[in-house]
């Protein structure tokens, strides 16, 4: 894939990967384009079908433009109804209705109010059941027509001549929609919620998640600096034993140390304590490796010079060997930053799952997502308030990360 | 101030090999010191043992009275000039050369004023600002130097310094390093695998080989009383020419035979190399430096004392030639391994390759034969077994 | 103008002084160590739990012997003296410290710190505004030594850090947690606990000085040592805390029948492991035999049929051996589903055609954004009646001939057929990007003269992919295989997410091994059995990268991806 061709061909090739390439993209970023607008849709609106990628909110009008007063009423149409054209308001949507069908034209359905129509005292035998026959005003004309139904339906004023009213069942009335994102499902998400009704904000779980991701990150970072400078550059006795060791520790499984670290907590109190989902994690294996390969890889004298210059072990590796491996510190925090803020299974072990208090984002989601959600909408609003840190973090620190974690971990 | 002093300094690795054997060495307060010999030789392991970067494993490492095999090198007050120079990229020049300082919590006044001057002695004051990566290389070795000088050490320590200059620049600093030596006083212990740098640079010069000091001397010495084989051939540019020969004396008459040739030997060198009495009828290997050639009309020597050969290639040099021919004499060898050009495979060619410095008016081909006069009293003569020189 | 000494400052004590009263703080030591040993003895089993009062006994008998050493050693001005001295006192101080913090409730703090977090967000945020303030200002001022006023600015965002500190703490309202602590310092217990810590601290501290290294002559390997591991401690310490006492403890309790919470424990050997592997075939003339037929205690795994003869397949322990079965069909469907496309992308990346590098980017988005709310997201787009999946079909059905979707929407989540490929396409999803920089990377050491020998041969890129660029990737597939399966095998977290009614998916169709597992010690609250089975899946791990390894080494012909 070197060498650049002209020709027709090759630009047919060149066009197909980029068509490829496209499509790949396509499928990853569709499914957040979903959850965005997911977020800023309103509950009803999500189990929509057709699907769409649009949040929509009702039209409305203003409450006294159909003479009545209170809260702006929703507006729709009827496609259904060839008859029926332009834009009418629900102003009740629990009338009480009758459905006629005239007796010459048993398949129409007249829709009025229960009180309309006049019974003539005629019978009518439909299916064997005896009906009464009304007298119903259709379109100016009166017909004769049995009842065939009681329901609850609409009340709908036309918008344009707030006179002008009709009875329907709701269901032949679509919505007119405008597209109106909805921002307080955010702020929602947001706040505390009362425990009794289903769900815990997810603010809450945000700062605990911010407070433990901060302190994972430190203490990695840290230990993974001492660490890796005493096995890159002091020569100590069983340095190699026990670097094989850390590099071992690497291939176990995070499920075999449950239930013994579930214990280990149990003993110390920490259970159901942010501490047991940060202090365990302040030291990693991986990141000790990282520093140590980074280290090892800044010549000897400087460090030699320094040492000839006076300077502490301590002093040349805060004040010589810090500077120079910010890009090993930065893909390291990065790191660490990504695991603390999305690990769920210890969380879920760890923390009692009726306390909002100790939670973070992964274990509150899961509840507001489970299995018996209903608000939806919120729901998102909440994934999408927790993927949207890491996923900036990382285009952030891309070009340290991304080299980094390939060529490290290949060794 | 202070003198360093190697006591039976051994360093061994695990897997045997010894890097020094058995130095003592004497530097005194004050002196340059160079240590010199080709790569592996041990020198810079020696001199990474006075910073206290090697472990010894045998022996008594003294700076001044103070016996500091254990001490760590941040104490031993000492400074090294790396060859890569070893400069702290992320601080500035004067952050760099003010680090010591920083370390030892002096004063920052202090401090700026000891950088600032260290600078100006070295032409640095208006790069103080500057990162290390915005400076060539010379600056940097200056800068690296800097960092040496404004500590004031006891000692100060360079390992190769200018070997990553280029040709021009070397001279320059050189005769800087000179200068700064004799204006600051401190003792220098400098090492360098090129002989024409020891030799031009230090008080004494001591050479090594597989990690066991040859001989230690001014100079003039090494060049004129060389200790041994390697030495005689070390020093000097282009080599010494050794030839094995048989060796005839009788009373004040000496000759010489090999390949073909005789030349008798002034009786001077008889002064010189009085052993030589004792080897009448034995082999020998000995040197004659390319200087010690002329053409047959520019000196007065007997006719006994020329030498004819054919000329392999002539180099015009402008100021004199090099004539290179060759002797049907096997090239002679010490330690199973040829002497005077060690890491030279055409070393191995049969015949013995000697160069001949003459005057540059002269006009020399390619196979055309050559009458070299020969200044017989300054030839060396050595035992082509133990090397060792026959006084 | 010399300056050995390391600044100005004076010792204020001499040597001779300092160790003596070492010398005299090791006795103490014993003193405490003999009395931490009777305390220990004398609480009864249900103050303390068994294995912190064995741990208690223990450690106080090394502490014991650990300072009578120590006192003769100094005392004596034996070489090693110093090293026993350092080596005790600094563990000592670790442990005490520990100790101490546990006490005063230092550590269930930073949990309950959240509160505090959490009231004070606000100024939280303005600290580390300032704070990045004061970082970008530094590398300007880095950049541009010759600049002055990026000072000023430095010294903005440190006054506006300190603001929103004192801001913080005002919101904050540590006064609770400030009375606890004044309660819990003034304990008896407590404070004998710091004068051990402080002692042990300065003891440290007085023996690690040069000055004292000399006069106990020792050399410098043995400081490298010492320095070495006072490095490595506070990693070490973690290491050995939370990793290898853990694995060593998960192996223990797997040879036990052991309560999660609450007491009772019964040494088994190896009995769980028995149990969780157990299996039993057994032939029959009814085609769908139930657990009659079996060994007591087993249950129906599944029917066969071979050579005209019925077989049932019993295991003592059905969901975990159905767990299995689902791991494998998972592992071999997500493995190939996450590295083939891998393989192919990252090869056109690796072409230094424009916009590459926007591409990688966001293909490696989803590795990034939490396992939780993809899960959320993918549940709803699997979703039967309103989700995309389904609705992309519809409409794909009504352009091209060959598809022909269902009349209702399938319900891919909770159907027993397709509730594991929906994990499948999660789970690709989310590991694809991840392996297609690592494959960029493997790209990087493919040297470029063979493409250029390969483009003058005149070989096409099908030709070119599979003889150049698949064999020199093998390293590279190795690791990406190994490393994808591991995840593959432990899958739990989609899981739980998505599969309905319960997790685990309709009847057991989405069980996993950990997911059996969780269940096993949280629920079923045996776990023993649970550490068994969590070994067994370690092993089955461990031989499914061991034989990976050798086929790696074996050089295999075809060195692709299969």
């Amino acid at each position: 894939m070197s060498v650049r061709r002209k020709g027709p061909k090759a630009t047919a090739i060149r066009v197909a990967t980029y068509v490829l390439l496209l499509a790949v993209a396509v499928v990853v970023i569709f499914p957040f384009l979903v959850a965005v607008t997911t977020s800023f849709k309103r509950n009803t609106d999500i189990f929509t079908y057709p699907p769409s990628l649009v949040p929509r909110a009702a039209v409305t009008v203003p409450a006294e433009q159909v003479g009545l007063e209170g809260d702006p009423v929703p507006v729709y149409t009827f496609p259904a109804r060839d008859d029926r054209s332009g834009q009418w308001a629900l102003v009740d949507n629990d009338a009480s209705l009758a459905e006629f069908r005239p007796l010459d034209d048993l398949e129409r359905i007249i829709v009025l109010a229960v009180t309309d129509g006049d019974k003539t005292g005629a019978t009518i035998t439909i299916d064997g059941e005896a009906e009464d026959v009304f007298l119903i005003d259709d379109g100016g004309t009166q017909i004769e027509a049995y009842r065939s139904r009681l329901t609850s339906g609409g009340l709908f004023v036309s918008v344009g001549n707030p006179d002008d009213t009709v009875l329907d069942l709701v269901n032949f009335a679509t919505p007119v929609q405008e597209f109106g994102p909805r921002f307080e499902n955010f702020t929602e998400v947001l706040a505390e919620r009362d425990p009794e009704t289903n769900g815990k904000g997810v603010g809450r779980s945000l700062t605990n998640t911010v407070l433990v991701t901060m302190l994972v990150v430190l203490g990695q970072i840290i230990t993974s600096i001492l660490g890796g400078y005493a096995f890159a550059r002091v020569q100590f006795k069983g340095r190699s034993t026990l670097f094989m060791m850390y590099l071992g520790s690497v291939m176990i499984p995070f499920v075999v140390l449950i239930i013994p670290l579930f214990q280990l907590m149990l003993q110390v109190n920490w259970r159901d304590n942010l501490v047991a989902l940060i202090i365990p994690f302040a030291f990693s294996a991986y990141g000790t490796f990282l520093m140590r390969q980074f280290f090892l890889g800044i010549p000897a004298e400087i460090e030699e010079a320094a040492l000839l210059d006076g300077a502490s072990r301590s002093t040349i590796l805060w004040k010589v060997m810090v500077p120079l491996a910010r890009p090993a510190i930065a893909t390291l925090a990065t790191f660490g930053f990504l695991y603390a803020w999305n690990s769920f299974f210890w969380p879920l072990v760890i923390i009692n799952s009726g306390n909002p208090d100790n939670a973070v984002l992964s274990l509150t989601l899961s509840t507001l997502g489970g299995r018996s959600s209903t608000d939806t909408n919120l729901v998102f609003a909440g994934a999408i308030l927790a993927m949207t840190p890491p996923i900036l973090v990382f285009l952030f620190a891309q070009r340290y990360f991304v080299e980094n974690s390939a060529s490290s971990g290949l060794k | 101030m202070a003198a360093v002093t190697f006591t039976n300094i051994s360093k061994r690795y695990k897997d045997g090999p010894k890097a020094v054997d058995g130095l003592d060495l004497e530097i005194a307060d004050g002196e340059f010191m160079v240590l010199v010999g080709p790569s592996g030789c041990g020198k810079s392991t020696a001199l990474r043992m006075i910073a206290g970067l090697e472990e010894i494993s045998d022996g008594t490492l003294a700076i001044g009275e103070r016996i500091v095999n254990e001490v760590p090198p941040g104490d031993r007050d000492i400074a090294m000039v790396f060859q890569n120079y070893a400069l702290y990229p992320h601080m500035t020049v004067r952050q760099n050369i003010g680090f010591a300082l920083e370390v030892a919590r002096v004063k920052k006044d202090e401090i700026n004023r000891r950088v600032e001057h260290a600078a100006e002695m070295l032409g640095l004051t208006e790069y103080l600002e500057r990162l290390p990566k915005a400076l060539s290389g010379g600056q940097r070795q200056r800068v690296a130097m800097g960092r040496a000088i404004v500590r004031s050490p006891q000692v100060f320590l360079m390992d190769e310094p200018l070997s990553n200059l280029d040709a021009k620049l070397r001279v320059q600093m050189r005769s800087d390093i000179i200068q700064l030596q004799a204006r600051l006083g401190t003792t220098m212990v400098y090492v360098t695998h090129d002989q024409v740098e020891a030799m031009t640079m230090g008080h004494r010069v001591a050479v090594m080989r597989k990690g066991i000091l040859q001989q230690v001397a001014p100079p003039q010495e090494l060049y004129l009383r060389p200790a041994n084989l390697f030495v005689a051939a070390f020093i000097g540019s282009p080599s010494m020419n050794l030839i094995t020969a048989d060796l005839t004396v009788n009373g004040d008459e000496v000759f010489v035979d090999f390949g073909g040739h005789r030349l008798r030997i002034s009786p001077k060198a008889l002064d010189r190399y009085p052993g030589l009495r004792e080897r009448n009828g034995t082999e020998v290997i000995f040197g004659l430096r390319p200087e010690h050639f002329a053409m047959e009309d520019d000196i007065e020597v007997g006719d006994d004392q020329i030498l004819t050969v054919r000329c392999q290639l002539a180099e015009a040099m402008g100021a004199e030639v090099h004539v290179h021919a060759v002797i049907d004499v096997p090239p002679p060898m010490v330690d199973g391994a040829p002497t005077a050009a060690e890491d030279d495979p055409e070393a191995l060619v049969a015949g013995t390759k000697i160069i001949a410095r003459v005057d540059g008016i002269h006009t020399v081909a390619m196979g055309q034969d050559v009458r070299l006069a020969v200044k017989t009293h300054l030839t060396h003569f050595f035992d082509p077994a133990s090397g060792a020189p026959l006084r | 103008m010399r300056f050995r000494d390391r600044g100005p400052r004076e010792p204020r004590v001499t040597v001779a002084t300092g160790i003596r009263m070492v010398t005299i703080w090791h006795l103490f030591g014993v003193a405490a160590g003999v009395t931490s040993m009777l305390l220990a003895s004398r609480t009864g089993d249900d103050e303390l739990p068994v294995a912190i009062k064995l741990l208690m006994q223990v450690f106080s008998i090394v502490v014991t012997v650990a300072h009578v050493v120590a006192a003769y050693g100094t005392f004596r001005g034996l070489r090693r003296a110093r090293t026993v001295s350092l080596v005790t006192n600094y563990l000592l101080f670790v442990v005490a410290g520990s100790a101490l913090l546990h006490q005063v409730g230092a550590f269930t703090a930073i949990g309950k710190f959240g509160t505090g977090l959490n009231k004070a967000f606000l100024p939280f945020l303005v600290i580390v505004v300032g704070l990045l303030w004061v970082l970008v200002a530094g590398q300007l001022l880095s950049n541009r030594p010759h600049a002055t006023g990026p000072t000023a600015l430095r010294k903005a965002g440190w006054g506006l850090a300190a603001i929103a500190a004192v801001w913080f703490v005002i919101a904050a309202d540590p006064s609770g947690m400030l009375s606890t602590l004044a309660d819990r310092i003034t304990q008896p217990l407590t404070i004998g606990t710091a004068i051990v810590t402080v002692g042990a601290g300065m003891a440290t501290r007085f023996m690690w000085q040069r000055r004292v290294a000399v006069h106990f002559g020792t050399s410098a390997a043995e400081e490298q040592t010492l320095s070495g591991l006072a490095f490595l401690s506070p990693n070490l310490i973690g290491f050995m805390f939370f990793f290898a006492g853990p694995l060593l403890f998960s192996l223990v309790v797997s040879f036990f029948e052991w309560k999660t919470t609450g007491t009772g424990r019964t040494f088994v050997g190896i009995d769980n492991y028995v149990r969780a592997m157990s299996l039993d075939i057994s032939s029959t003339d009814v085609a769908n035999a139930g657990n009659e037929v079996l060994k007591p205690g087993y249950q129906v795994l599944m029917h066969l049929d071979w050579f005209g003869q019925n077989w049932v397949l019993g295991a003592r322990d059905v969901e975990f051996w159905i767990s299995l079965r689902n791991i494998f069909i998972f592992l071999v469907l997500a493995v190939p589903a996450s590295v083939l496309p891998a393989l192919v992308l990252s090869s056109i990346l690796a072409s230094r055609l424009p916009g590459m590098k926007v591409f990688r980017a966001i293909y490696f988005v989803p590795s990034v954004a939490g396992v939780i709310g993809v899960a959320i997201i993918w549940g709803q787009l699997f979703q039967s009646t309103v989700g995309w999946i389904n609705y992309v079909i519809l409409r794909a059905g009504e352009i091209l001939p060959f598809v022909d979707p269902p009349a209702e929407g399938h319900p891919w989540v909770s159907s027993n057929s397709t509730a594991l490929l929906s994990m499948v396409v999660v789970f690709a999803w989310m590991n694809f990007g991840f392996n297609t920089v690592l494959y960029l990377a493997g790209h990087q050491s493919i040297p470029k003269e063979l493409y250029e020998a390969a483009d003058i041969d005149g070989a096409n890129v099908w030709q070119v992919f599979r003889r150049i660029t698949v064999p020199q990737l093998r390293n590279t597939t190795f690791y990406v295989l190994i490393t994808t399966s591991i995840l593959a095998l432990q899958l739990f977290d989609i899981v739980w997410i998505l599969s309905t009614p319960e997790p685990g998916g309709p009847n057991n169709a989405t069980t996993t091994p950990v997911l059996a597992l969780y269940e096993e010690a949280f629920q079923g609250n045996n776990q023993g059995y649970a550490s068994a089975l969590a070994w067994v899946l370690f092993l089955i791990i461990f031989g499914f990268t061991f034989a990976q390894f050798r086929q790696q080494k074996d050089g295999a012909t075809s060195g692709g991806v299969s």
